[in-house]
């Protein structure tokens, strides 16, 4: 029965999620509640059991002052015992209150078996609201990194990277902390107040009225303080990630800063920050204090009245010295909760920020998969026709592409040249989709299809495509090469490496094929970080291959060499080629040339250069023999 | 437990490496002391009040005497409040002016050290000492100080005031007292084994984050999604599993500290009973011993906690005074000093003009962190105006060369001539000042576009500056983005494109006019045609200057006075480009692959 329920909601999730995948518009998720409900699936029920047990421990650490009253006036005292009735049975069955007298120590064991069980329910309040806080922040944090991976890249390039990082993380641990401690705390600290209360208008209602008017002026003393500090807080926030920039900067730009003999003034600019970073927090501070202060005198004359209230009570034989005392514990317990609550309030509207801020990246619409998305051959002839694109964001400056058409016959290879932002890369990013072609601006086919009807998942795992700036992941080299296809086997990607001219350098590295990149592949130059992507993507074998750029930090022989290899090895696979170096792309079955985002040449190395144009003229420049006289131009 | 080297235990938490930075608050940290001190002598004597309520109005059924009674709390009172608002002030103040001053020695000392620091520590690693050790280090002697006194300062005045009021009674807590001690000690080294790791796996998921994020693109080309979700996955289970351990651990130690303290509750009632019933103590006096056995394990909690920060501190000192103990490799004679002043009061008055003579003269050199020699007796007369050209495979060690002209690096032996003069006798700042230099991966500051040309020249006009943008065809992109100078170049130069950043750090460069101009790979990621119109802008600025660049294409690079062909770090050849194509050598052969494109 549970499992059919729970089958028919994982459906109804499903179908809801493809519903927003259709239409981009309608937001995953109406509000923060609801977000949060999501979240909680699978450890509500924890955090239920844990505020049980919190109550329970709240209950039994009630009863101390009561025995203590009992004790003092009863036991030491010798006042006449008042209990309910069962409890009194029970004095009366073991010999009654002189029973007790002759022996303190039970009093000792029941004080010692009450907190005996009070411990244990406190544990279990932990333990359980950790195991919901973990599951709870497990759930958000998996949940946020799948669904990144299926944001589209337009998303990214209109956030940046620091403020989703903020988001998954200090957001994160935010709303973490405000459900299984926040929230726990505040119904804890009502529970307790209510049962304190209760328990001090059962020994004296007047008192309790008089001591109880302190708790509404504390609280809301509380509140309202640090709601109007919180934009105080903030701005502290603020300028600190500034100050933190202003290093981080300069020591990414220590090269810059040296060689212009900056320091003086990079000093100054950090030393002022500093100073009005630490001005910021003094009068904070200053303000925190007077806070702290008057919740201190508020407290100290709440005990005053306390104390002095009991004695008069005392004194005039309302209540007894045991209950006094009872009371005043009652008082004590008092005090913290209601200090604090008027901060864990406030603190709820920082929660809510927070989750507002991963409603944004949750309610970000995910990269289409078309409906009925199709599959087929990718070994066929890709055709680019009338094809204009403009990246989102950029209305007035020019199209990236502008009717851009050709053809590449499969198992062919086309060579693209052109100036930087002439639109080579953004041919690539249309093929893998990355970004998607607008309807009406032209169409891409592979074979008979469109690419908007095949399914993204599989065209990208058709098309291998080297980024201009390869990206490593932070494991070893043989892991980063391995990416996509970790079942490959060792011969594969010793091929890959081989094509990828990588193997005298791997054979180099101390540890070979288990060296660690380091983070984006810091440790690697920027040559072998390239070389490693195209193993990377050579391993895969795939039937469309895409190099953008991807040769550039190499040096021309090395360049060559690859080349060589990949027409021998990869004979059948159709290849696109993106360069700056025409000796990178003059062996291409055709070639174009991308000006502006328009084709302004198109046709082999030999008719290319003929022909006199552009193309020409960068080969000119780019082998420029000593005796022509052009390269004498390029340095005096 | 691993990691936890003992290396680190210094005599009182390594503070009195502090000092200097400490003395000129001495006055005001004694103070605040002093102030914690009174403020929880205070908090003990509280009871009492309670003790004398009991003892006297209760006991004696009398009111006499109430209103010296109130008189007297509330005045104890009101000193308090004073005493907590000024020690608390004092306080914060005290930790956000040390976390000035030490943020202000850390950056100022890396400000003057030399580049083999930086090569040998990662840019995250020094940010986090710059920033967050000063913050551990400003919060341990305030807060952490102070919060140990007063809770020091409240367990001893608590446990005097019960030997003074029955020896037996506090003899009976005191034993339970150290029990806990004990336990607390016990449980508190495990828990920050636990929490250490906490943290590790914590920067691990960030990690994690950032790589899914930054390498979304690459992810989704690769088809890896799955693969990268599974591995995240595995990751955030671990977090999961060790913090659940951790709550429990901490959550059992938190049962067992009450638990103990109800104990103590427990043989305060068992034992006081007897005694009170007995009349050898009074009520009131219960009362007291029962308030502290109540309320002495969160003190003796806090002191725990608070030595174990203070113990921890000791890393975050040991490392920060590190940093500001490392030498420069390179650095100005105090004569030198005395003259042409330092990195932050230069003498420029005593400057003499830069002419742009060059000579390497018997240089032996050897990185600092490394093993063999790079260059070995190596002597180059580069006069005034001459264009050196630096070819070579990549990390063949191209920049050495550059890095000994700009007195990055100094030589090992030998001397290094400006304007016939060795290098060392003028600062560093002198040289820097007419240094012009284009890197290869551009830098850019946040701020406008304006601000960062400046940065050499910051008084610039904006006339000079679209004129430098001009000469390097960098002009078109700024007139195409729209807040023109003003538009804001985003952290690193974000905004832009690598070729865009080049361009115009290559603008900045000219517009600062230097004597020297160094190229360093500025060509790489600059199309042909781009690449063109900056060779043309090179032709004009670097007549009249004396210029060293790196390229990699060897066409660039044809027209150069001396060309200088490095390999495995050491210059092979040198000559024009006739000379080594003549000779046919290894410029010959590299020269002869890029032409034709083939191996």
């Amino acid at each position: 029965m549970y499992r059919h329920a729970r089958g028919l909601r994982a459906r109804l999730f499903f179908s809801i999620l493809y519903a927003m995948t259709e239409k981009n518009q309608t937001p995953r998720f109406r509000s923060g509640p609801s977000l949060i409900r999501f979240f909680l699936r699978g450890s509500l029920h924890d955090f239920l059991f844990s505020i049980l047990f919190a109550s329970l421990v709240s209950l039994l650490d009630m009863l101390n002052p009561r025995i203590i009253s009992f004790a003092v006036d009863s036991v030491i005292g010798n006042l006449k015992p008042v209990l309910p009735a069962p409890l009194m049975d029970a004095l009366n069955g073991i010999g009654g209150i002189s029973y007790l007298k002759s022996r303190f120590y039970l009093i000792g064991l029941l004080v010692a078996g009450v907190a005996l069980l009070a411990a244990v329910c406190r544990y279990l309040f932990h333990a359980l609201n950790a195991r919901g806080a973990e599951k709870l922040v497990k759930r958000m944090r998996d949940t946020l990194y799948a669904h990144l991976q299926k944001l589209p890249q337009s998303w990214y390039g209109e956030n940046s990277t620091g403020d989703i990082i903020q988001r998954c993380t200090s957001d994160v641990d935010l709303i973490k902390t405000f459900l299984s401690e926040r929230l726990t705390e505040l119904i804890r600290m009502i529970v307790l107040i209510v049962m304190a209360v209760s328990f001090m208008a059962s020994i004296s209602p007047r008192m309790t009225f008089f001591s109880s008017l302190f708790i509404p002026v504390v609280v809301l003393f509380g509140l309202i303080f640090h709601v109007k500090i919180s934009g105080a807080f903030m701005k502290v926030d603020v300028e600190e990630g500034k100050l933190s920039a202003i290093v981080q900067e300069n020591l990414t730009g220590v090269r810059v800063v040296r060689a212009f003999g900056r320091e003086q003034f990079e000093r100054t600019r950090f030393e002022d920050h500093n100073t009005l970073y630490t001005n910021h927090w003094v009068r904070l501070i200053n303000i925190l204090s007077v806070y702290w202060s008057i919740g201190d005198l508020l407290t100290g004359l709440q005990l005053l009245l306390v104390t002095v209230l009991g004695a008069v009570f005392c004194v005039r034989g309302r209540i007894t010295a045991g209950e006094y005392i009872a009371f005043v514990s009652y008082n004590a317990m008092l005090t913290w909760p209601v200090r604090a609550m008027g901060r864990t309030i406030s603190d709820m509207s920082k929660a809510g920020i927070s989750v507002g801020r991963l409603l944004y990246i949750m309610n970000a619409s995910p990269e289409e998969e078309p409906v009925d998305a199709l599959t087929p051959p990718l070994d066929r002839t890709i055709t680019f026709s009338h094809v204009s694109f403009r990246y989102p964001g950029s209305a007035g400056e020019a199209e990236a592409l502008h009717d851009v058409s050709f053809e590449i016959p499969a198992g062919t290879t086309l060579g693209i040249i052109g100036s930087t932002g002439s639109g080579k890369t953004t041919v690539a990013r249309l093929l893998e989709k990355l970004w998607p072609l607008e309807p009406g601006c032209g169409s891409i086919t592979i074979g008979e299809n469109d690419i908007r009807d095949i399914s993204t998942s599989y065209l990208r795992q058709g098309i291998g495509l080297v980024m201009q700036e390869p990206y490593l992941f932070s494991r070893t080299l043989s892991e980063n090469i391995r990416v996509s296809s970790p079942s490959s086997t060792d011969r594969d990607l010793r091929r890959a490496v081989r094509i990828a001219s990588l193997e005298e350098t791997i054979d180099h590295f101390p540890q070979g094929y288990d060296t660690f990149v380091g983070e984006r592949g810091v440790t690697l130059s920027g040559g072998q970080k390239q070389r490693a992507a195209i193993a990377q993507m050579l391993i895969r074998k795939t039937p469309v291959m895409i190099f953008d750029d991807s040769l550039s930090a190499v040096d021309a022989g090395t360049d060559a060499r690859i080349r060589e290899a990949l027409k021998t090895e990869t004979a059948g696979a159709t290849v696109i080629l993106i360069a700056h170096r025409i000796s990178t792309v003059m062996d291409a079955d055709q070639i174009i040339v991308l000006d502006g985002g328009r084709i302004a040449e198109r046709g082999t190395h030999a008719s290319l250069v003929a022909e006199g144009g552009i193309y020409a003229k960068t080969w000119r420049l780019q082998t420029a023999a000593p005796a022509s006289g052009e390269g004498k131009g390029g340095i005096a | 437990m691993n990691g936890q080297k003992k290396s680190t235990s210094l005599p009182f938490f390594g503070i009195p490496k502090l000092f200097p930075c400490l003395r000129p608050y001495r006055g005001t940290i004694i103070f605040m002391i002093t102030l914690g001190f009174l403020s929880s002598l205070i908090d003990a004597i509280y009871p009492l009040f309670n003790r004398y309520a009991l003892d006297h109005f209760v006991k004696e059924k009398t009111l006499l005497g109430l209103p010296a009674f109130i008189g007297l709390f509330l005045t104890i009172l009101v000193f308090q409040v004073l005493i907590n608002y000024r020690s608390a002030y004092d306080c914060g103040r005290i930790e956000m002016m040390t976390d000035r001053d030490l943020r202000n020695a850390a950056f100022r000392h890396l400000q003057t050290l030399s580049f083999s620091y930086y090569n040998q520590n990662s840019v995250g690693y020094i940010h986090a000492r710059v920033i967050s050790d000063t913050g551990k280090i400003g919060e341990a002697v305030s807060w952490r100080m102070m919060d140990s006194v007063w809770n020091g300062a409240y367990i001893v005045s608590a446990v005097l005031v019960m030997l003074t009021l029955n020896i037996r009674l506090a003899a009976a807590v005191l034993l339970l007292l150290a029990a806990a001690t004990v336990l607390i000690l016990l449980f508190q080294r495990k828990l920050i084994a636990l929490n250490r790791r906490i943290r590790e796996q914590n920067s691990v998921i960030t990690g994690g984050f950032n790589e899914g994020i930054t390498g979304s693109a690459t992810i989704r080309i690769l088809a890896a999604e799955k693969l990268m979700q599974q591995d995240f996955e595995a990751e955030t289970e671990k977090m999961r599993r060790i913090s659940v351990r951790t709550v429990r651990f901490s959550a059992l130690l938190a049962s067992i500290v009450t638990l103990m303290s109800a104990l103590m509750l427990a043989v305060v009632l068992a034992q006081g009973g007897r005694l009170t019933e007995s009349r050898i103590i009074e009520i009131g006096t219960l009362s007291v011993f029962m308030s502290y056995a109540l309320g002495m394990i969160e003190p003796l909690q806090n002191v725990i906690a608070d030595i174990s920060a203070l113990i921890a501190i000791q890393a975050n000192i040991e490392r920060l005074t590190r940093l500001l103990a490392e030498q420069s490799d390179v650095s100005d004679s105090p004569e030198v000093i005395e003259r042409y002043g330092d990195t932050f009061h230069p003498k420029r008055e005593n400057w003499e003009p830069l002419q742009g003579d060059i000579e390497f003269r018997d240089v032996t050199f050897r990185y600092p962190d490394g093993e063999e020699n790079i260059m070995e007796h190596f002597d180059l007369k580069v006069p005034y105006g001459t264009n050196v050209a630096i070819v070579g495979e990549t990390g063949a060690g191209k920049s050495t060369l550059v890095n000994l002209v700009c007195r990055f690096y100094e030589p090992t032996e030998g001397q290094l001539l400006i304007d016939g003069r060795d290098a060392r006798e003028r600062s560093q700042l002198w040289l820097h000042s007419s240094l012009g230099y284009v890197l290869q991966s551009p830098h850019l500051f946040s701020g406008s576009v304006r601000d960062n040309l400046r940065y050499g020249k910051p008084d610039a006009t904006d006339d000079e500056i679209w004129d430098a943008l001009r000469l390097v065809a960098a002009d078109g992109i700024v007139r195409a983005m729209e807040g023109g100078l003003d538009s804001e170049v985003g952290e690193g130069g974000s905004m832009l494109s690598v070729g865009e950043k080049q361009l115009l750090s290559f603008a900045r460069a000219l517009l600062a006019d230097p004597k020297l101009l160094i190229l360093d790979e500025a060509t790489a990621s600059i199309d042909t045609l781009t690449e063109k119109a900056i060779q043309n802008a090179i032709s004009v600025v670097t007549k009249g200057r004396t210029s060293f660049i790196i390229a990699h294409r060897l066409s660039t690079i044809t027209g150069a006075d001396i060309i200088l062909v490095v390999a495995d770090g050491r210059i092979i050849e040198r000559g024009t480009h006739e000379e080594l194509l003549h000779r046919g050598t290894v410029y010959y052969n590299m020269y002869m692959t890029q032409l034709s494109g083939n191996a």
